[in-house]
């Protein structure tokens, strides 16, 4: 049964695109690459220590710009679960006991395309601040 | 039912020939306009099928709301019109409703076909007297439904459904709880748990985990709509519900008054920030209407709730005056869609109820939720 199409499409005004919202989230143990889905068949890559370095929870961002907090040493960390947060998010956990990050579609989408500059950034701040990856 | 349906179907319906089903089809369509589903019932993909059972018409039509009331209507209507045809000598009409489920919950909630949220920003605007009006409202017209009141600090449930003080939830394991049946509805809250005048001083972490366990340790069982009845605010308590549950969607409870307003739009962007969609807003108190002369005065001003849905791409689904038998059956334990089932007021909590039930059955409503493998390579 249908509804009408206004109607529908009002609602989903404020809400995220539904092709933001990953139909299947693959995780590969051994290259650590967590495989993303999206409903137009395109696929995003992204690494775990590119996931686990931008992780939004408060130990890592801070409660503003200044309070961030530079995450090193993460060449190697790999995912060891992921739990669907309502409708909205996936919480990940790493296998370095940080599990307080909750991923919205919204900011994975955001980590996808805009891989290559926040890459770039985090490896320049990094070597700004004396630290490795490894 | 469906299934035995199908399965015990008896042969001797014939399918019509297409001239004919057209022709039914027009007649239909033309004759009656749903106005829940804002359409006739062959646009909304309302008819399941039309036969023939030798002279008999079969029309088989099947709602996506629970549809006690309205169901009289339909066939008042589509009984004259059908039986003009010459071709048959008689009609049947069967009208099922078959409730869509909004898919990914987990464990225990997983039988519950559609979880919505009863919310406000502010506190005393009337979201419990509303939420038990409401469920009482789908019930009545043949949904199953229960109330998760989520409002630990407050709890009210109880006694507005007029349950005993002392009464408490059975257990055989000490660990999962069964509901208790109240008028019909299935019903878990924090005032079942303790004594009426004991407070809850809990810090946050303390209520996240209390309101989970309220979740996953009630044995809920098969349900057509959960209602929750919301705490006020946009704390510990809403974060956590709205991880735990894939909430179908949210109503907002609010006065007409500005400094109502301005939570509930709160509350609203809440909502959008964990993809939650809100299904509609319910201006509450919106008028008051004197017991002596029967005037009606807008209190808390007029229209505050009507501009609030519109800003959020919302819909206003109804105003309800403020009544001094609203409150005074909730307080005795006796809700007014209970106390006086075919009153001026009951009847725009029914209207409200379906609204929200069509507004969360629209298929673009439901977030599918992807699925999470981990491979070795």
């Amino acid at each position: 049964m249908q509804h009408s199409q206004a109607n529908l499409s009002a609602h989903a005004n404020k809400r995220i695109g539904r092709d933001k919202i990953p139909v299947e989230i693959k995780y590969h143990r051994r290259s650590r690459i967590l495989e993303l889905i999206y409903p137009k068949q395109n696929t995003l890559e992204l690494s775990s220590e590119y996931l686990r370095v931008h992780s939004p929870s408060a130990e890592v961002q801070g409660h503003s710009p200044e309070q961030a907090v530079l995450q090193y040493g993460k060449q190697n960390v790999s995912i060891t679960d992921i739990i669907m947060q309502g409708s909205y998010a996936i919480k990940l956990s790493f296998d370095d006991k940080h599990d307080t990050g909750i991923y919205t579609w919204q900011y994975l989408w955001e980590l996808a395309e805009n891989k290559n500059s926040y890459w770039q950034s985090y490896l320049q701040a990094l070597a700004a601040a004396c630290k490795s990856r490894i | 039912m469906s299934f035995w349906r199908t399965l015990f179907k008896r042969t001797n319906d014939h399918p019509l020939d297409e001239k004919t089903h057209t022709n039914l089809e027009n007649i239909i369509s033309n004759a009656y306009v749903d106005p829940y589903l804002g359409a006739d019932l062959v646009s909304a993909h309302a008819i399941n099928s039309l036969s023939r059972e030798g002279e008999q018409l079969k029309v088989s039509i099947s709602l996506n709301y629970p549809a006690a009331t309205i169901q009289k209507d339909i066939i008042e209507i589509l009984e004259p019109a059908l039986s003009q045809l010459e071709a048959f000598e008689s009609v049947a009409i069967d009208i099922q409703s078959n409730i869509p489920a909004h898919m990914g919950q987990r464990a225990e909630a997983s039988r519950i076909k559609n979880i919505i949220a009863i919310s406000s920003g502010k506190g005393g605007v009337g979201k419990s007297t509303t939420t038990v009006n409401l469920a009482l409202a789908l019930a009545a017209e043949g949904a199953s439904v229960g109330i998760l009141d989520a409002d630990l600090y407050g709890p009210s449930q109880p006694h507005l459904l007029g349950i005993p003080e002392g009464t408490r939830p059975q257990t055989r394991d000490m660990r999962h709880y069964a509901p208790l049946n109240a008028h019909g509805l299935k019903l878990m809250s924090m005032g079942l748990m303790v004594n009426e005048d004991t407070p809850m001083m809990w810090r946050g972490p303390v209520a996240s985990e209390t309101i989970q366990q309220l979740i996953n340790q009630t044995l809920w069982g098969d349900m057509d709509y959960l209602l929750i009845d919301m705490p006020p605010g946009t704390g510990d308590i809403h974060i956590t519900l709205a991880q735990t549950l894939a909430i179908a969607g949210a109503v907002v409870v609010t006065t007409p008054q500005d400094i109502s307003l301005l939570d509930a739009q709160k509350g609203i962007s809440m909502f959008n920030s964990v993809d939650v969609p809100v299904l509609g807003v319910i201006e509450n108190m919106a008028s008051h209407i004197c017991t002596h002369c029967g005037h009606s005065e807008a209190v808390f001003g007029q229209h505050g709730g009507e501009k609030m849905a519109r800003e959020n791409h919302s819909e206003l689904l109804g105003s309800l005056p403020l009544q001094r038998q609203i409150r005074e059956q909730a307080d005795a334990g006796l809700p007014i869609v209970l106390a006086e089932p075919d009153g001026e007021i009951a009847k725009l909590y029914k209207e409200i109820a379906l609204r929200i039930a069509v507004n969360v059955a629209q298929p673009g409503l439901i977030t599918p939720l992807p699925k999470i493998t981990f491979v070795d390579d």
